[in-house]
């Protein structure tokens, strides 16, 4: 008798617990729900404009102006290879009006999203316009379809994405089409000087010495548009390591040419360079770390160094002195 | 509607990995979601190698070939004599090494790895989508997983019985004429499917979280595998609606936050469980005690 009274017990229990274990998960529910949505309205009137990394953003906002409001999707510091996003990248995508990406697969698998977004709302890659004979690809494997996508090191080709930008808002929004071209203009005409004191700087240096070692090959453009030879342990990736034959070559190739410095970059690990200075050192070449270059992302905002034209100067003058 | 579509496409993965997943626990091969993952880099590799592009496609062809040889090694090492979580370890990381001794070889200067290439994002999924004849019909992400599910129920409904012996005793199950070899294999390959499908959709960790953690916390909550995989699926989804709202709360990556909520349902089922549960055995114990010094 007692042992059926206990177990029906126990059962009206377990019944009663399952019921309010998910009345308890509905109403939890509901209440994260109502909690989303509700923000996001301060920009009215404006704009909406998303963008993936800094430099882009940067752009925007120098060319946009008032008109417009804009959003970065990667932070100060940020690899874009290995960006991770988070919930509410979904509503900077979703409530964009424009978004403005990289392309060139430097955003992964996420340019591919782009791609297809593009049948809904305008989604724009900066580097659509640039000329495929200007870029630079993997053509020594013969691999000539795949390009490197850190165009923003050659301020020329740079231009180009910011003409891209100009264009796309000025047809978006018509009514202050001249605004958009009059920023351009003045953005066009600062980066253009940008361009010819980065060339001027780079001449000071030595000619034997204009070799720039880093620690991932993000600064292609940068040597070919301003006579630097480029170095780099990683392949185009970050998320490859450097091999230890690689480590070997470049330190015997700065002992030989007697490069005084190597550079460590924002968002990528120094261990590689560690390395090479390291066995440098054990050889009696004495090797110093130039400085700190900003590659796939700008510094944090407010700095000099979080705008596009800002990072580009720090880069230089920190080759510049450290090779010179 | 894209939160619907996440969270749809947070369950399907759920239901999907953790029904293989029971199966798996029970054989004591729960990491082979996180060696196929790694396991398939060769796969995208040679498959770059030979069609020149990234596009998707190839590498989810590249990867899906790789993740069944994956697959197809661990089960012969297996039953070749080798311990299972040996053999796991041994093929993902040979297969593993060998993708990277082909990137340094031949695609250095191209940026391929499993990150930017294979795996997905859940939250890009609501603007994947699928097209036919001009219509939308939903993310690519809903009809891929969808169809990897349906699979694994339509042949695990089918061989019920066949799996369940050769998962609890296959000496038995080759006793009574069951071709173990042959489900053997047919598990691997459902599980090889479902999981590079959902890689290419929502990214590793949630796959490989999802294949183990539902079906452990549904083994301590019972002892009969239909009811385990009953459980492990409702615990599947309860973590990815859960996980979901976790995330737009603390503005976090959706998949983190998942599997951070399954991990936390398998905590609270390892404290309480009514059969293995930490709490109540000790409940249990102290009681026996004072029984016992009563009846002295």
């Amino acid at each position: 008798m007692a042992t059926t009274y206990h177990s029906r017990r126990g059962r009206r229990m377990r019944r009663l617990l399952k019921i309010a274990f998910f009345i308890g998960c509905i109403a939890l529910i509901t209440a994260c729900g109502s909690g989303a949505g509700e923000r996001g309205a301060e920009a009215e009137g404006k704009i909406k404009v998303t963008a993936t990394i800094g430099m882009i953003t940067d752009i925007v906002r120098e060319i946009g102006g008032e008109h417009v409001a804009v959003t970065g999707l990667m932070k100060a510091g940020v690899d874009p290879h290995l960006y991770k996003a988070s919930q509410g990248d979904i509503k900077k995508l979703d409530q964009a009006d424009i978004i403005f990406y990289n392309g060139l697969h430097l955003e992964g698998k996420m340019v591919e999203i782009f791609e297809n977004m593009a049948k809904k709302k305008t989604t724009v890659a900066v580097s659509d316009r640039i000329d495929r004979s200007m870029l630079r690809t993997g053509a020594e494997n013969g691999m000539d379809t795949e390009y490197d996508p850190h165009i923003w090191f050659h301020v020329k080709l740079w231009m180009k994405a910011a003409e891209t930008v100009r264009d796309t808002l000025a047809e978006h929004d018509p009514a202050h089409a001249d605004d958009y071209r009059k920023n351009a203009e003045t953005y066009l005409q600062e980066l253009q000087r940008l361009h010819e004191e980065t060339a001027e700087k780079i001449e000071s240096i030595p000619k034997q010495s204009r070799v720039l070692v880093t620690a991932h090959d993000a600064f292609g453009y940068f040597g070919d548009a301003y006579g630097m030879k480029v170095m780099g342990l990683q392949g185009i990736s970050t998320a490859s390591e450097a091999g230890t034959k690689d480590v070997t070559d470049l330190r015997d190739y700065l002992i030989e040419h007697h490069i005084k410095a190597v550079f460590i970059e924002s968002s990528v690990p120094r261990k590689a360079i560690d390395a090479v200075i390291q066995g440098a050192k054990e050889k009696g070449h004495p090797l110093a770390i130039g400085g700190e270059l900003f590659s796939d992302a700008m510094g944090e905002e407010g700095t000099p160094e979080g705008t596009y034209i800002g990072m580009i100067r720090h880069n230089v003058d920190t080759i510049v002195e450290a090779l010179k | 509607m894209s939160t619907f579509w996440i969270v749809l496409t947070g369950a399907l993965v759920a239901s999907a990995c953790s029904i293989v997943g029971c199966f798996l626990v029970l054989r004591k091969m729960a990491m082979i979601g996180d060696a196929i993952s790694h396991a398939v880099l060769p796969g995208i590799v040679i498959a770059f190698l030979i069609g020149g592009s990234r596009d998707s496609l190839l590498m989810l062809l590249g990867a899906a070939a790789i993740g069944l040889l994956a697959v197809f090694l661990i089960q012969w090492f297996h039953q070749s004599g080798v311990p299972s979580d040996a053999s796991i370890g041994v093929v993902f990381t040979a297969l593993f090494a060998a993708g990277v001794v082909l990137v340094s070889m031949y695609t250095r200067d191209i940026d391929l790895d499993l990150d930017c290439v294979l795996y997905g994002e859940i939250a890009y999924v609501p603007w994947n989508t699928l097209q036919i004849a001009g219509v939308d019909i939903g993310p690519k992400a809903v009809w891929g997983v969808g169809l990897a599910l349906l699979l694994s129920v339509v042949l695990i409904a089918a061989f019920y019985k066949q799996f369940k012996i050769c998962s609890f005793d296959p000496a038995m199950a080759a006793a009574v004429g069951i071709p173990v070899a042959l489900f053997h294999y047919l598990l691997m390959g459902l599980v090889s499917v479902s999981t590079v499908a959902s890689f290419e959709s929502v990214g590793a960790i949630l796959v490989v979280g999802m294949l183990v953690v539902p079906p452990a916390t549904a083994y301590l909550l019972t002892e009969k595998l239909g009811r385990m995989i009953v459980y492990s699926v409702l615990i599947g989804c309860a973590s990815s609606v859960i996980g979901y709202f976790a995330a737009s709360m603390l503005d976090a990556s959706i998949a983190g936050s998942m599997i951070s909520i399954a991990g936390g349902i398998f905590l609270i089922a390892l404290l309480f469980s009514p059969s293995h549960g930490v709490v109540l055995r000790k409940i249990k114990q102290k009681q026996m005690v004072r029984q016992a010094s009563i009846a002295e």
